[in-house]
C-alpha cells in the first residue's frame, strides 16, 4: 500500500465513528434495532481494523528513521488567524490535520480497541433501553470527538475533540436525563470541564503567541525557546513555559479529575456502566495525561510547573484512594479508584517519566474497564440498575464463575501484583520518581521525587486494599441478598436485589474475558530492562515523547539493578503484600465491615463522606456565586425588566388601545379614512411642488427642484421676470430640466450683504443699504471695543455704488495677520475681516451679492407653482482683474502701514 | 383634429364620485354593491375613452371587456355574501356586520 | 366629432350621471337597480359614441341582462327588510366622507374636463366584434382563458357561500365546535403540569 491510502485511512478511522453517529442519530430511532447495532458496532470495527492497519505500518517503519515514522495527512485548510508580531503580521495557519505516531497510534488503537469491546458489551448491555439508537448514537459520536482529539496533529483540532468529547461525556452521563440527580451529574461534569477548558484555551494562546504555530510539532521544537518572563498584568508568572505548561494542566485537571476538580467524575457514574467503562475509565479521562505527553517538551521546560503537576497528582492518588477504602458501592470505589489512577499517571508525568505515565494510561485502559464491565455484569445480574452495595452482594464467585474470573484477573493487576500489567506499569512509575529521588547534583528537585514515592506507595497499599476489600465481599462468602439471606430486604421491605441472580449473556461476559486477559498480557510490552528484558514500549514512545534528562541518563545506563530500582520494587511489592494481606485478614468470608470497626470513627465517617469536598466547594464557591447571581437575577427582574419589558410592554398595551378605537366594525368609518387618504393623494398629484433647493460657489449657484409626475419646469434665475428659460412641453423633460446650474453676473446683484460668521450654523446675513446701517450687536462677537472706556457704538456699513464701506467705530478689526487702524475700511468681495479682541473669539466678516431665482412648476393638470430663493454669490466686481487686484492692494497698505 | 377627451373624462370622474359616496354613505349592502358597479363602469368609461386616442391594439376595450367579466363575478360572490348575512343576521344592513370590532 | 354623435354623447351622459345619482339615492333597493339599469343602458350609449360598437353589446347583455337580473332576485329573496332604515348612526364620518370625496370629485372633474388629445386615425374594425374578436382570440387568449377560469371559481364560490348549512351539517359543526373546546382545555391542563413540574425542580 501506497502512503496515500494509509493518509485515506487515517482519515476514515475517524469518519466511521462519525457516519454512523450521525446515521443512527438522525434515523436510528426510526429503524430496527439490528441495524443500529450493526452500524454502531460494525462502524467501529471497520475503524478499529483500520487503525490496526495504520499502526502495523507504523510499527514497520518504526526506527527507520530519528523521527520515526509518522502518518500525517492535512485534511482540508480550515482558516487563518492574523498574529500581531514585531515584524508585522504573521499568518498562522489552522489546517485540519491529522498525525498518527507511536503515541497516537497506540492511543488510537485503545480508543477503538477498547471502545469496540464496549460498544459489543453494550449490545446485551442496553438491550431492554428505549434510548438503545440514542445511545450507540453518543456512543459513536464520543468515538470520533476522542479520535480528533488523540489523530488531531495542532491545538485547536484537539481543541475541537477535547470539547466534543466533554459533549458526549456531558450527553452520556445524563443519558437516563429522566431522572434529575442523573441530568444535574451530567451539568456537574460539564461545567467542571469547562473551567479547565478555559484552561486549555489560555494555555494554546500563549503558547500560539510565543511560537507562531498550533502545530504540536513546531511547538515541541521551540519548547527550549520559552524561557522570557510571562507577565499577567504586571505580576512576573514565571516563565513563559511554566505559564503555558500550567494553564493546559489546569485543563488536564478538568478533563482527567485531579483535585481541584475531581470532584464530578465520580459523580459521572451515573451514566450506563458501558459509559463510565469507556469515558470514564479508559478513554477520556486520559486525554489530559495525553496531552501532557504530547508537548512534553514544554511541560520539560517548567520544573516548577513539573513540580506541581506532580505533587498535585500523588496527592489526587492518595485523597481518592482513601475514599475509596470507606466506599461500599462498586462503582463508587471504581469511580474513585479512577481519580487515583489517573493521580498515579500525573504523578508519573510530573516526575518527568512521561513514558510510564503513558504506559499507565495504557494498562490502566484495560483493567479499569473489564472492571466496570464487569460491576456492570454484576448490577446486570442482581437486576439493579445504578448501584451494587458490595455489603448486599457476596458469593457471586460460583454464580457468575466468567465474570469473576475478569474481575480477579482485573483486581490483580490494578493492584500491582507481580506479572501483571498494572505492575510493570505501576512499577514504572514509581521507578521514575525514585530515579529523580536518587538523581545527583544538578537535578536539584529531589524532594519531589521522595515526596511521591512515598505517597505513591501509600496510594498503592490503598490500591490493593480496597480492591480486594471489594473482591473478597462481592464474589466471597454467600449471597446475602438471596432468600432468606440478611439483606434480602431493605428498610421497605422490597427486595433490593434479584434473590437468583444469574450470570449475564455471551455478549457482556466475553468483552469482560478479552478486557481480562489484556490487563494479564498488555503489561509485558513494557518489561523493566532493568531485567534484562526487551521493553518495546519505551523504544515506541521515544520517537513521540521527551524525555527527562534523569531518565535519559538512567536509560543509558546498562541493564542491572540500580539503587532506585531495588527502591521503587520495595515500596511496590510491600504495597502489595501489605493491600492484600490486609483485605484478606479483614474480609475473607466475612460479610462485617472490620475495617470500619478498627478505625477511629470520625476518621472513617470523614473518607466516606468523600473528606467532604463536595460540602467545601457547596459553601466556599457556589453559595456565594449563587447570593451573587440571585442579586443580580434581582436587578435584572427588578430594574432592567421595567426599563426594557414592562414599560414598552405597557405602552404596546396602551397604543393597542388607542388603536383598537378606530376598529369599530363599521364600514362608513372605514371608508371614510379611505375617502382621506384618496384625497391626500389626489392632492399630492393635482398641486404642484417645487421644493426649490440651491448650493453657490464662486458666483455659480446649482439648483435642483423636486421631480414629480409630468412636472414641466421654467427658471428665472435673477427674478426679472421674464423667463431664462421656456416651460418644456410635457412628456418631453420628464425631469430633465430641474437642477440647472447658472454663473452669475455682476448685473444681476440685487444688493451686497455682509455674511457675519456664527460661532455655529449658518452666517448670519446684513443685507446693505446705501445708508451707513450699524450691525446688530446680537451678531457682534464679545469684546468687540477697542477701548471699553469710549462709548460703545457698533461698526456700521453701507454700499458707496461701488464698494462695500465698513466704518470700524472703535471696534478692533483685522485682516489675516494684522490690526486695521483706519476708520472707513474698503471691502471687496470675497475678502475677509476678522471683529473682536484677539484674546477671545472672534467673527469674521465677509462680503456677498445677494441674488434671487424663481422657478415655476406646471403638473399635468396643467396647476403651476412657483417658488422664489434667495442667494448669496461671490462675484468678482466688473472691473479689469489686475485693477482689482492693485486697489486691494492699495488698501493693504494703507492698513498695513 | 383635436378629440375632446375630457368630457369623457369628467364623466367618469363624476359617476365614480358618485359611486364612492354611495358606496360610503349607504348602509344597505345591496345598494353598497351597485355603488361598487357604478365606480367599475367609471374606470371602464375611462379605458374605452383613451383606447380612443390610442387605437393600437384596442387594449383598452379588450381591459374593458375583462372588468366586465370580472365585475360579474364580482357581483355574483357579493351577492351571495349579501344572502350569507341576511341568512345570519335577518337584515342586510352592513352595520350589522361588526363582529370583527376591537 | 359628428353633430349625432355629439347629441348622443350628451344624452347619454346626462342619463348616466341620472342614474348613478338614483342608484345611491333611492330609499328601496328594487329602484336603486332600476336606476342603475338606466345607467348601464346609458353608458352603453357612451361607449357607442366611442365606437365601442361590440362592448356597448357586452355592457347591455352582462349587465342588463345578468348582473342587474341578479341584484333584483336577491332584493326578492330579502323581500320587506331589504330596505334599511335611515338611522343617525356615524353622522360625523358620514360627513366627512361626502364632503371629501365630493371634492375630489369636482377637483377631479374640472381638472381634466378640458383636456383634448389629439383624435387618432380609427383602425379597421375598431370596436367591431370582428376587430376585439380577433384580438381577444390571438393576443388576450391567455386572460381570456384566465377571466374563465376566474368566472367558474366565482361560480362556485358564489355557490357555497350563498347555500348555507343542513341541519346535518350545523350539528356536526356543533359537536366539532365542542370536541376542540375540550381538547384546548386538557391542554391547557398539561401546559400547567409541566410547567409546575419544571418550577418544581428549579427549585433545588
Amino acid at each position: 500500500m501506497s502512503e496515500l491510502l494509509y493518509e485515506r485511512a487515517l482519515i476514515w478511522i475517524i469518519l466511521l465513528p462519525l457516519f454512523g453517529a450521525i446515521l443512527n442519530g438522525l434515523f436510528g430511532r426510526f429503524a430496527n434495532k439490528d441495524i443500529v447495532s450493526a452500524l454502531g458496532v460494525g462502524s467501529v470495527a471497520a475503524s478499529f481494523g483500520l487503525a490496526l492497519i495504520c499502526f502495523a505500518h507504523l510499527m514497520t517503519g518504526m526506527g527507520a528513521s530519528e523521527q520515526g515514522t509518522q502518518i500525517a495527512v492535512t485534511a482540508y485548510q480550515w482558516f487563518h488567524i492574523s498574529l500581531p508580531t514585531v515584524g508585522g503580521v504573521h499568518e498562522v495557519a489552522i489546517d485540519v490535520r491529522f498525525l498518527m505516531d507511536a503515541l497516537s497510534g497506540l492511543m488510537t488503537l485503545v480508543v477503538t480497541g477498547v471502545g469496540l469491546v464496549i460498544h459489543i458489551y453494550s449490545l446485551g448491555y442496553m438491550k431492554d433501553d428505549p434510548g438503545y439508537a440514542r445511545f450507540f448514537a453518543y456512543l459513536n459520536l464520543f468515538l470520533a470527538s476522542m479520535l480528533i482529539l488523540v489523530l488531531g496533529s495542532n491545538l485547536p483540532v484537539m481543541f475541537v475533540g477535547w470539547e466534543g468529547v466533554g459533549l458526549c461525556s456531558y450527553l452520556l452521563i445524563g443519558f437516563w436525563y429522566q431522572t434529575p440527580e442523573f441530568a444535574a451529574a451530567g451539568k456537574k461534569a460539564f461545567i467542571a470541564n469547562r473551567i479547565g477548558d478555559f484552561g486549555v484555551l489560555i494555555g494554546m494562546f500563549i503558547l500560539v503567541s510565543a511560537v507562531g504555530s498550533f502545530e504540536f510539532a513546531d511547538i515541541n521544537h521551540a519548547a527550549p525557546a520559552l524561557t522570557q518572563p510571562f507577565f499577567l498584568g504586571s505580576w512576573q508568572l514565571g516563565t513563559l513555559a511554566t505559564a503555558a505548561a500550567l494553564f493546559l494542566f489546569l485543563g488536564c485537571t478538568g478533563k482527567s479529575a485531579q483535585i481541584p476538580l475531581y470532584v464530578w467524575l465520580p459523580d459521572a457514574m451515573a451514566g450506563p456502566t458501558p459509559v463510565s467503562a469507556l469515558i470514564h475509565a479508559a478513554t477520556m479521562v486520559t486525554a489530559g495525561v495525553y496531552l501532557t505527553c504530547r508537548l512534553s517538551p514544554v511541560f520539560l521546560e517548567s520544573p516548577t510547573a513539573m513540580a506541581v503537576i506532580a505533587v498535585i497528582g500523588s496527592m489526587t492518588a492518595l485523597v481518592a484512594a482513601s475514599i475509596a477504602v470507606a466506599q461500599n458501592e462498586m462503582k463508587k470505589i471504581l469511580a474513585y479508584s479512577t481519580v487515583s489512577q489517573l493521580g498515579f499517571m500525573f504523578a508519573a508525568v510530573g516526575v518527568g517519566a512521561f513514558s510510564a505515565g503513558f504506559f499507565h494510561v495504557f494498562t490502566h485502559a484495560f483493567f479499569k474497564a473489564c472492571l466496570f464491565l464487569a460491576a456492570g455484569s454484576v448490577m446486570h445480574a442482581v437486576g439493579s440498575h445504578s448501584d451494587a452495595d458490595i455489603f448486599k452482594l457476596g458469593g457471586l464467585r460460583k454464580i457468575m464463575p466468567r465474570t469473576h474470573a475478569a474481575f480477579l484477573l482485573a483486581s490483580l493487576s490494578i493492584a500491582g501484583v507481580p506479572l501483571f500489567a498494572g505492575f510493570f506499569s505501576k512499577d514504572e512509575i514509581l521507578l521514575g520518581a525514585a530515579e529523580l529521588a536518587y538523581a545527583p547534583e544538578p537535578f536539584s528537585a529531589n524532594w519531589v521525587g521522595w515526596f511521591v514515592l512515598i505517597v505513591l506507595g501509600i496510594a498503592a497499599t490503598l490500591t490493593a486494599f480496597y480492591m480486594f476489600r471489594m473482591y473478597f465481599l462481592a464474589f466471597w462468602g454467600d449471597y446475602r441478598s438471596a432468600e432468606g439471606g440478611p439483606e434480602a430486604h431493605d428498610s421497605d421491605g422490597h427486595h433490593a436485589y434479584d434473590p437468583n441472580p444469574h450470570e449475564s449473556p455471551g455478549s457482556m461476559t466475553w468483552p469482560l474475558l478479552i478486557l481480562g486477559s489484556g490487563a494479564l498480557v498488555v503489561g509485558w510490552l513494557g518489561l523493566p530492562h532493568e531485567w534484562g528484558l526487551p521493553n518495546w514500549w519505551a523504544g515506541w514512545m521515544s520517537h513521540s515523547i521527551a524525555s527527562v534528562p534523569v531518565v535519559e541518563a538512567a536509560e543509558g545506563a546498562e541493564a542491572g539493578i540500580s539503587l532506585p530500582f531495588v527502591t521503587s520494587m520495595v515500596f511496590g511489592l510491600t504495597a502489595v503484600t501489605v493491600g492484600i494481606g490486609a483485605a484478606f485478614k479483614l474480609y475473607f468470608n466475612r460479610s462485617d465491615d472490620r475495617f470500619r470497626d478498627a478505625m477511629p470513627r470520625g476518621l472513617y465517617q470523614l473518607m466516606a463522606d468523600k473528606w467532604r469536598v463536595d460540602e467545601l466547594y457547596q459553601r466556599v464557591l457556589l453559595r456565594p456565586l449563587a447570593a451573587l447571581a440571585a442579586f443580580v437575577g434581582w436587578i435584572d427582574q427588578t430594574f432592567v425588566d421595567m426599563l426594557l419589558t414592562r414599560i414598552p410592554s405597557q405602552l404596546a398595551l396602551l397604543s393597542g388601545f388607542v388603536a383598537t378605537r378606530i376598529q369599530n366594525g363599521r364600514v362608513y368609518t372605514y371608508g371614510a379614512v379611505m375617502s382621506v387618504g384618496l384625497a391626500l393623494v389626489t392632492w399630492y398629484f393635482v398641486v404642484p411642488r417645487p421644493l426649490l433647493d440651491a448650493e453657490t460657489e464662486g458666483a455659480t449657484a446649482s439648483f435642483e427642484a423636486a421631480a414629480g409626475m409630468g412636472y414641466a419646469y421654467r427658471w428665472d434665475f435673477d427674478s426679472d421676470g421674464t423667463w431664462d428659460a421656456p416651460l418644456q412641453e410635457h412628456g418631453e423633460s420628464f425631469g430633465a430640466d430641474r437642477s440647472p446650474s447658472h454663473e452669475y453676473g455682476p448685473e444681476a446683484l440685487k444688493s451686497h450683504v455682509l455674511l457675519i460668521a456664527q460661532e455655529d450654523g449658518d452666517d448670519a446675513r446684513f443685507v446693505l443699504t446705501d445708508e451707513p446701517q450699524p450691525l446688530p450687536e446680537s451678531l457682534l462677537p464679545a469684546g468687540w471695543m477697542e477701548d471699553p472706556s469710549v462709548g460703545a457704538t457698533p461698526p456700521s456699513a453701507f454700499f458707496d455704488g461701488e464698494r462695500v464701506i465698513l466704518r470700524r467705530n472703535s471696534a478692533v478689526v483685522a485682516t489675516t495677520g494684522a490690526l486695521v487702524t483706519e476708520e472707513l475700511i474698503p471691502l471687496s468681495m470675497g475678502e475677509r475681516l476678522l471683529l473682536g479682541r484677539l484674546d477671545t473669539n472672534r467673527t469674521s466678516i465677509r462680503v456677498g451679492g445677494l441674488v434671487e431665482a424663481t422657478v415655476e412648476v406646471e403638473n399635468s393638470f396643467g396647476n403651476r407653482a412657483r417658488q422664489s430663493v434667495e442667494l448669496v454669490v461671490n462675484v468678482p466686481p466688473e472691473r479689469p482683474e489686475a485693477d482689482a487686484q492693485a486697489s486691494l492692494t492699495t488698501t493693504r497698505d494703507e492698513v498695513l502701514r | 383634429m383635436e378629440f375632446a377627451i375630457g368630457i369623457y373624462l369628467a364623466l367618469a370622474s363624476a359617476l365614480f364620485g358618485i359611486g364612492a359616496i354611495g358606496f360610503l354613505l349607504r348602509r344597505n349592502a345591496l345598494i353598497q354593491l351597485m355603488s361598487i358597479e357604478l365606480m367599475l363602469n367609471a374606470v371602464n368609461v375611462l379605458l374605452v375613452a383613451f383606447n380612443r386616442v390610442h387605437p393600437e391594439n384596442m387594449a383598452g376595450q379588450v381591459f374593458a371587456f375583462f372588468v366586465i367579466a370580472i365585475a360579474a363575478a364580482e357581483a355574483a360572490v357579493g351577492l351571495a355574501i349579501v344572502i350569507s348575512l341576511f341568512r345570519l343576521k335577518q337584515t342586510v344592513e352592513t352595520d350589522s356586520a361588526d363582529e370583527l370590532r376591537y | 366629432m359628428s353633430t349625432a354623435n355629439t347629441v348622443l354623447l350628451v344624452v347619454s351622459a346626462l342619463l348616466a350621471l341620472g342614474g348613478a345619482v338614483g342608484t345611491i339615492a333611492a330609499a328601496r333597493p328594487l329602484r336603486a337597480a332600476l336606476a342603475l339599469l338606466v345607467n348601464i343602458v346609458a353608458l352603453a350609449g357612451v361607449f357607442l359614441s366611442l365606437h365601442a360598437q361590440f362592448l356597448a353589446m357586452v355592457q347591455l347583455i352582462v349587465y342588463a341582462g345578468a348582473v342587474v337580473v341578479l341584484f333584483v332576485f336577491v332584493i326578492m329573496m330579502v323581500g320587506a327588510t331589504g330596505k334599511v332604515p335611515r338611522s343617525p348612526r356615524g353622522l360625523a364620518t358620514k360627513t366627512v366622507s361626502l364632503v371629501v370625496m365630493s371634492v375630489v370629485s369636482l377637483v377631479l372633474v374640472f381638472g381634466v374636463a378640458y383636456v383634448s388629445m389629439p383624435a387618432a386615425h380609427l383602425p379597421h374594425g375598431y370596436g367591431t366584434v370582428e376587430g376585439l374578436g380577433a384580438v381577444l382570440f390571438t393576443q388576450a387568449a391567455v386572460p381570456f382563458e384566465l377571466v374563465s377560469i376566474t368566472l367558474l371559481v366565482a361560480v362556485v364560490g358564489a355557490l357555497a357561500v350563498a347555500r348555507g348549512r343542513t341541519p346535518k351539517e350545523a350539528a356536526e359543526a356543533r359537536a366539532r365546535r365542542a370536541a376542540e373546546g375540550l381538547e384546548a382545555d386538557a391542554r391547557l391542563a398539561e401546559e400547567r403540569r409541566i410547567s409546575a413540574e419544571v418550577s418544581a425542580h428549579g427549585g433545588h
